[in-house]
C-alpha cells in the first residue's frame, strides 16, 4: 500500500514536471503575433463636425420656465404595443 | 392604447379589454352586467332563476326571455351534437362530488361517496313555451348551464362594450370573444395554455377576430374517495368522460359555437369527430394530448404563430 502511494507521487511529480517543460518548448516555437501595420490607423473615419448645442434659454417658452415645444412627440406606433394576454386556459 | 381589468366572477378569472375613448365606461358596464348574469344563471346561488327552475321539474314555471334564450340554444346545440353536449347531467355532477363551488371543493374536499348513475334522462324531454316564457322540466331532471352560460354571458358582455368602443376583447375561463382588430392592425394574441402546466404556453395563437374556447379536464378536478374526477361528463355513460386529450381549443365565429363544440370534441374524442364536424358550424380545432402534443383540424397553424410541438 505504502509502495502504491509513493508511486503514484512520483507518477504525479514526473508528469507535472514534463507538462510544465512541454508547455514550455510549445510557447517558444509558436509564431510570433502579427506586427499591426501602421496603415490601420488611417482606416478610422473622420470624427463628424457637429453643430454646437443650442444655448438652454432657447428652449425657454416666451413666458419663460417651459420649452414652447416638447423636447419630444409621442410616437403613435407605440400606443397599440400593450396587449393584454388572453390565455386559453379552460373550463 | 388598449385598456383592461381583470375580476373573479363565474368562479374563474375574467378580463375585458378595450381600445377607444369610451373603454372606461364601457368595462365598468360590462363588469355591472356579467354580475348581475351570474345572479341569475349560477346553479350554486339558491336564489338565481336557474335554482328555482331546477326546484320546479314536474311543474311548468315562469323564466326570463334571457333563461329561455338560453335554453332553446341548449336545446338546439344538444339536437345538432346528437345528445353530447347536454345541459341536464346535474345529477351526475352532484353525485361525482361536484355539488359546491369549485373554489369551495378545493378547500374542503368533495364527498367521498358516489352511488351508480341513474337512468338516463334525455334532455330533450325538456318542455319549452317560448311564446309565453314557460319552461316545465320533467321530475329528477336538474339542469347546468355552466360553460354555455358563461359563452353567453360574455357574447352579450362584448356587445355590450362593443357599443362603447370599436375594438374590444371579453374573456372568462379559456372563453374569449374579439370584436374588431386593434388599431395598430395586429391580431389579438392568445396564448395556447398548457393543460398539464397552467404557467406554461404550448403555442401562440392569432386571432383577427370571432372567439376561442377551450375546454380541459384539468381545469375543474377534484378527488373524491380514491378517484380523480372532472366536470365533463359523458352523457352517454354519466361519468367523467374519458379522452385521449386533456384540452381542446376551438376557434369560431360564434363564441356559443366555440364553447359548445370545444365541449363535445372533447368528449366525443377522436372517434366522435366526423358526424360533430360534418352537422356542425365552420370551426378550427386544436387538441393537446396527455404527453402534451398538438393535433388540430387542417387550418389550425394559419393562427398558429409559435409552437413548441409541430402540430399533428
Amino acid at each position: 500500500m505504502k509502495l502504491l502511494k509513493i508511486g503514484i507521487r512520483f507518477w504525479i511529480t514526473i508528469t507535472s514536471v514534463l507538462s510544465f517543460l512541454i508547455g514550455w518548448v510549445m510557447l517558444a516555437h509558436a509564431p510570433k503575433p502579427a506586427q499591426t501595420s501602421a496603415a490601420w490607423t488611417n482606416i478610422a473615419a473622420p470624427l463628424p463636425t457637429l453643430e454646437p448645442l443650442r444655448p438652454l434659454s432657447s428652449f425657454d417658452s416666451e413666458e419663460g420656465g417651459f420649452p414652447s415645444q416638447p423636447l419630444f412627440s409621442p410616437q403613435t406606433n407605440l400606443r397599440s404595443q400593450f396587449r393584454p394576454a388572453f390565455r386559453t386556459g379552460g373550463s | 392604447m388598449i385598456r383592461s381589468i381583470e375580476f373573479r366572477a363565474m368562479s374563474t378569472t375574467v378580463m375585458l379589454a378595450a381600445e377607444g375613448e369610451g373603454a372606461i365606461p364601457g368595462m365598468y358596464a360590462a363588469k355591472s352586467f356579467i354580475d348581475e348574469c351570474e345572479q341569475r344563471f349560477s346553479r350554486f346561488l339558491p336564489a338565481s332563476e336557474l335554482s328555482d327552475l331546477n326546484g320546479s321539474a314536474g311543474e311548468w314555471i315562469q323564466v326570463s326571455p334571457d333563461l329561455m334564450d338560453l335554453l332553446q340554444l341548449s336545446l338546439n346545440y344538444y339536437r345538432q351534437t346528437n345528445g353530447i353536449f347536454d345541459p341536464s347531467i346535474l345529477t351526475d355532477l352532484k353525485r361525482i362530488g361536484y355539488d359546491r363551488t369549485i373554489d369551495e371543493i378545493r378547500l374542503a374536499g368533495a364527498d367521498a361517496s358516489a352511488s351508480q348513475p341513474g337512468p338516463p334522462l334525455p334532455f330533450e324531454e325538456i318542455r319549452l313555451d317560448p311564446a309565453n316564457c314557460r319552461v316545465r322540466l320533467p321530475r329528477g331532471m336538474q339542469i347546468d348551464l355552466g360553460g354555455i352560460a358563461k359563452a353567453w354571458i360574455l357574447e352579450k358582455a362584448a356587445q355590450l362594450l362593443h357599443r362603447y368602443v370599436d375594438v374590444c376583447g371579453v374573456s372568462a375561463g379559456g372563453d374569449i370573444v374579439f370584436i374588431g382588430r386593434p388599431l395598430d392592425g395586429a391580431d389579438w394574441d392568445v396564448y395556447l395554455e398548457d393543460p398539464r402546466s397552467p404557467t406554461q404556453t404550448l403555442a401562440q395563437l392569432h386571432i383577427p377576430s370571432g372567439a376561442v374556447a377551450t375546454s380541459s379536464i384539468m381545469k375543474r378536478s377534484w378527488i373524491q374517495g380514491q378517484k380523480v374526477r372532472h366536470h365533463l361528463i359523458d352523457p352517454r355513460t354519466g361519468e367523467p368522460a374519458r379522452t385521449g386529450w386533456l384540452s381542446v381549443t376551438v376557434i369560431a365565429l360564434s363564441i356559443l359555437d366555440a364553447e359548445v363544440y370545444a365541449k363535445a370534441i372533447l368528449i366525443g374524442g377522436e372517434q366522435g369527430l366526423p358526424p360533430l364536424l360534418q352537422a356542425g358550424p365552420p370551426l378550427t380545432w386544436i387538441a393537446v394530448d396527455a404527453v402534451g402534443n398538438i393535433s388540430g383540424s387542417s387550418g389550425c397553424k394559419e393562427y398558429m404563430y409559435e409552437y413548441a410541438a409541430e402540430p399533428s
